[in-house]
């Protein structure tokens, strides 16, 4: 054991997928068991929380958290994990931005509640329950987490070394960068674990990329047959591909299906939604305000396109009811 | 709060609004007012940030379609602020909150006005909620 | 006097949750409730996107079987544009889906399930996982393992992007074909992956029922829940995971319903207590009778034993000679032995391996005909598979420019979630005597949930969050004498 560095991996609130994408390291993941110690890893290891808290202040070398952070539980074991811990690697699109459930920041937590436990049509609520943090049951006292209003990114709860977005991140990317960590090869603190690329610089459709790009009508991926080697901008199909970073190997370009942003915004982009709007009103060929008006409606879903991974870090996600 | 005058935030267009006025007197009339070279100098990225510097409103002046010094900033500038409004809407703010005005005064006597308005509009809102922390 | 149990969080299973185990006055079980804490939304943040954009999105909901959301999601777009995916499409689709339940299947076997086994119920926590698991049975056999899971995701990989997130799928199609020369390197991991699915099942039946002491194990009491069944099954009522009417079969084994989908919300309801975020399905028409099992019970269980308990046999020759074996083993059928759920597990991966072998042997695989464009919206879809862990539906309503009004989803880990809580409190009964409670026993309890793969990231579409699992042990009085937590 000694020498090796010791590596925790965590979920907050999770899919399990970043969890999966570690396990993609396919043989690789021996090399990496070989290489480091994992000292914790809930999805595949039978360690419990009390684990961690027997470690010393920074004894951990590397964390690393997916997920976001909706309850206090997440939050304090987010803040544990920092405590033990050297660094922490942000791995995934929800720990780096918030990811798809950020989008629940559209909604409120009472609205969520009406429709799941009231109005859904499988509902049979005779009692009208709602959960509870705490209940009692046949006299039993039970208690459950209370959540929070919104959904959060993991550096607004704790502090970040680096960032490792994508969903999930690639396998390449991943062991990268846990044998950054092993072998001492780190770049400036708050560095995202990626190419510094827009994704259309990558892709292998950019020959057919025009140099101007006017969208004078907006097809939704199911109205047409998209050519498999063409621009989708070209084919007038919304992709982020110029705001966005590059590094997942264009796995949605391959199987021709446009870029929806899982790496988030290029580097020194806070808010990747605000930044696409302007790269998008530029394409949209539009003069007047009817036009305008007639063209954004046919998106159907401006802030789903814009926000798809990333609600949370929205500076509006501060500001929403 | 509901009495407080609204923090409304203006850019203008200085080829189009005010550039016979003089700054210091408009500035003193209007609070948050911020003369730039062009709406569509104007990213969303500058609007989310009055917004998260508090402002409870945000109003950008451009020039009249068609008149831009610059071939089309001020439809640019438009696009944008349309699109913002969708998204505004996704996170349960109002898109009255955002507004853009495509018009011509050299004298910039509509500036305070406009801003007046806006200010009327925003007010009957209430201040930007911000959300309990967790 | 006070006493208390506590696990946390509970692992391997994919997502987090809590058992709180009560003890009368006696010291023995009185009551055992296993929770889930946590919430995530997707059925209204999905509100105003774009429905064709749902397959991308619900994916999301879980990264361990995000294959199934895509699958459910698509067929349920279909719906809305009433539309059918072409013959070259379909093709496409279910090779996906077979390669994605041989992958899931086997790395629930292996990673999850197969250290309780294989290393040992009561094993150094320390050496129960996969790397414990592979030391075990030779680093040979755990290089196969890994191998499979790749080939297999390979193939997922071509056809939907990113396995963890696969994003394939549009209605009335596949946005991407299959060439002749990916054909061939399918056919190649689809006859391997026959030959290792027969492998698999050898070395279960080597390792585990071999073992008196696993056999009866399997066989005992603690291990075993008398509810209703529920699975997808085709025209001659044999498994099938993609599509055709649920069937659900009382404890006895008779037929109870057989349904389109479509018609769910007659027989499915879900029932809301104070105490668990998720909410309970039961046979709707029964009532909700609580968390019983046997007469009078209107819990039914869904997943791999669940399916075959449904169906009359398996679709396909292999598979059909194990499901035989299985329950003469098992003493007839249905069965309800909970840790015999394993073993149904590893008989249906070799259906979809068979399954895999038969698609990438048809020559219409590869034609350029993969998407149906005639899409008429009709507002309403419902698309129901079964994924690696029970019944999956995806229900959508959206207006006339094809954006969603309306999200009902039921996943596996919810119709599981009321026979979880019974089955833990029967084993809870069965191995804990008092508050002085040896991690290894502790772990059987949690053997009591892990045959269900409960997925909690599934279950739990609903609101952003997690799930620790922790067990408490209380005392009569309802003080917490121990929270359980591992040694």
């Amino acid at each position: 054991m000694a020498g090796k560095p010791m590596v925790a991996i965590c979920w907050l609130g999770s899919c399990g997928g970043c969890d999966e994408a570690v396990v993609d390291l396919n043989e690789a993941i021996l090399d990496v068991a070989n290489a480091v110690d994992i000292i914790f890893w809930p999805v595949a290891m039978d360690f419990k929380y009390h684990h961690l808290e027997a470690k010393r202040d920074g004894e951990i070398a590397l964390s690393i958290i997916n997920g976001h952070v909706r309850n206090s539980e997440q939050e304090e074991v987010a803040k544990l994990l920092r405590k033990k811990s050297q660094l922490v690697l942000a791995f995934g699109a929800c720990a780096c931005f918030g990811g798809t459930p950020g989008m629940a920041n559209f909604r409120t937590k009472q609205d969520v509640f009406n429709w799941v436990y009231r109005e859904a049509p499988t509902v049979v609520n005779p009692k009208r329950n709602y959960p509870q943090p705490k209940s009692k049951v046949n006299g039993k006292e039970l208690s459950l987490p209370e959540f929070y209003e919104k959904v959060y990114a993991l550096n607004q709860i704790i502090d970040v070394d680096y960032y490792l977005p994508g969903c999930p991140p690639p396998p390449d990317l991943t062991a990268n960068a846990i044998y950054a960590v092993v072998e001492g090869r780190l770049p400036p603190k708050g560095t995202t674990l990626a190419p510094d690329k827009a994704l259309c610089d990558t892709c292998n459709r950019n020959a057919t990329k025009p140099s101007r790009i006017s969208l004078s009508d907006i097809k939704r991926i199911h109205e047409v047959e998209a050519s498999p080697d063409t621009c989708f901008l070209a084919q007038g199909i919304l992709c982020l591909g110029p705001a966005v970073r590059s590094g997942c190997g264009e796995a949605c370009m391959n199987i021709n299906i446009p870029c929806r942003g899982c790496f988030g915004p290029v580097q020194g982009v806070e808010d990747a939604g605000a930044k696409f709007i302007s790269a998008l009103a530029a394409m949209l060929e539009a003069e007047n305000d009817k036009d305008i008006r007639q063209l954004i409606e046919k998106i159907g879903d401006v802030p789903g396109y814009l926000y798809r991974f990333s609600a949370p870090v929205s500076a509006l996600s501060q500001k929403q009811v | 709060m509901s009495n407080s005058e609204p923090k409304i935030v203006c850019f203008s267009c200085k080829f189009g609004w005010g550039y016979l006025g003089s700054e210091a007197a408009l500035s003193s009339q209007v609070k948050n007012w911020i003369p730039i070279i062009c709406s569509g100098k104007i990213d969303a990225q500058y609007i989310l940030d009055a917004f998260r510097q508090g402002a409870d409103g945000v109003l950008v002046l451009g020039c009249p379609e068609g008149d831009c010094h610059f071939q089309d900033g001020n439809v640019e500038s438009k696009k944008r602020i349309y699109l913002l409004q969708k998204v505004l809407e996704a996170y349960g703010i109002e898109p009255e909150r955002v507004r853009i005005e495509l018009s011509l005064d050299p004298e910039g006597k509509k500036i305070p006005e406009l801003v007046k308005k806006m200010s009327g509009t925003v007010k009957k809102l209430g201040p930007m909620k911000v959300l309990a922390s967790r | 006097m006070t006493q208390n149990i506590t696990i946390n969080p509970i692992t391997r299973l994919e997502g987090h949750g809590k058992i709180e185990i009560f003890l009368d006055s006696k010291g023995e079980v009185e009551d055992a409730y296993w929770q889930v804490v946590e919430l995530r939304g997707f059925e209204r943040f999905c509100i105003g996107r774009p429905v064709e954009e749902l397959p991308r999105i619900t994916p999301n909901i879980c990264g361990v079987c995000p294959s199934p959301h895509n699958m459910a999601s698509t067929k349920a777009v279909d719906d809305v544009y009433s539309v059918e995916p072409t013959p070259a499409a379909k093709l496409v689709r279910q090779l996906h889906y077979n390669a994605f339940y041989v992958e899931d299947h086997y790395i629930h076997f292996f990673f999850l399930s197969a250290p309780d086994f294989v290393v040992g119920p009561d094993a150094d926590p320390a050496e129960r996982n996969i790397l414990g698991v592979i030391s075990k049975v030779g680093l040979e056999i755990g290089k196969k393992v890994i191998d499979t899971r790749k080939r297999c995701r390979d193939i997922i990989r071509l056809i939907g992007s990113k396995p963890p997130h696969p994003e394939g799928g549009l209605p009335g199609g596949v946005p991407r074909g299959i060439t002749e020369e990916e054909r061939k390197w399918i056919k190649q991991t689809a006859d391997d992956t026959v030959e290792f699915a027969q492998f698999a099942l050898k070395l279960f039946k080597d390792v585990v029922l071999a073992n008196k002491k696993y056999l009866d194990l399997i066989l005992s009491d603690a291990y075993k829940l008398n509810v209703y069944d529920m699975g997808l099954v085709d025209a001659n009522n044999k498994v099938n995971f993609y599509e055709g009417k649920l069937r659900v079969v009382d404890p006895q084994g008779n037929q109870y319903a057989l349904f389109d989908p479509r018609d769910y919300t007659g027989y499915i309801g879900e029932w809301v207590e104070p105490w668990t975020y998720i909410r309970l399905t039961h046979l709707r028409k029964l009532g909700w009778n609580g968390l019983i099992e046997g007469d009078k019970t209107s819990l039914y269980r869904v997943g791999p034993l669940a399916r075959l308990n449904a169906a009359d046999g398996m679709a396909t020759p292999l598979a059909q000679k194990e499901y035989e074996e299985m329950y003469n083993t098992l003493g007839g059928k249905p069965s309800h032995h909970t840790l015999a759920f394993h073993w149904a597990r590893l008989i249906e991966a070799l259906q979809a391996a068979e399954d895999m072998q038969q698609i990438a042997n048809n020559p219409l695989l590869t034609s350029k005909d993969i998407r149906n464009m005639n899409l008429r919206l009709k507002k309403v879809g419902i698309g129901c598979v079964e994924a690696a862990r029970g019944t999956l539906i995806h229900h959508y309503e959206t207006n006339d420019r094809g954006l969603v009004t309306k999200v009902n989803l039921i996943v596996a880990t919810q119709h599981n979630a009321a026979p979880i809580c019974v089955s833990v409190k029967k084993a809870a009964k069965g191995f804990v005597k008092g508050p002085e409670v040896k991690e290894g026993l502790l772990n059987m309890v949690e053997m009591a949930f892990r045959p269900y793969d409960p997925c909690l990231a599934c279950a739990t579409h609903i609101l952003p969050g997690e799930i620790p699992l922790a067990i408490h042990i209380r005392d009569k009085d309802r003080n917490i004498i121990r929270t359980l937590t591992k040694p």
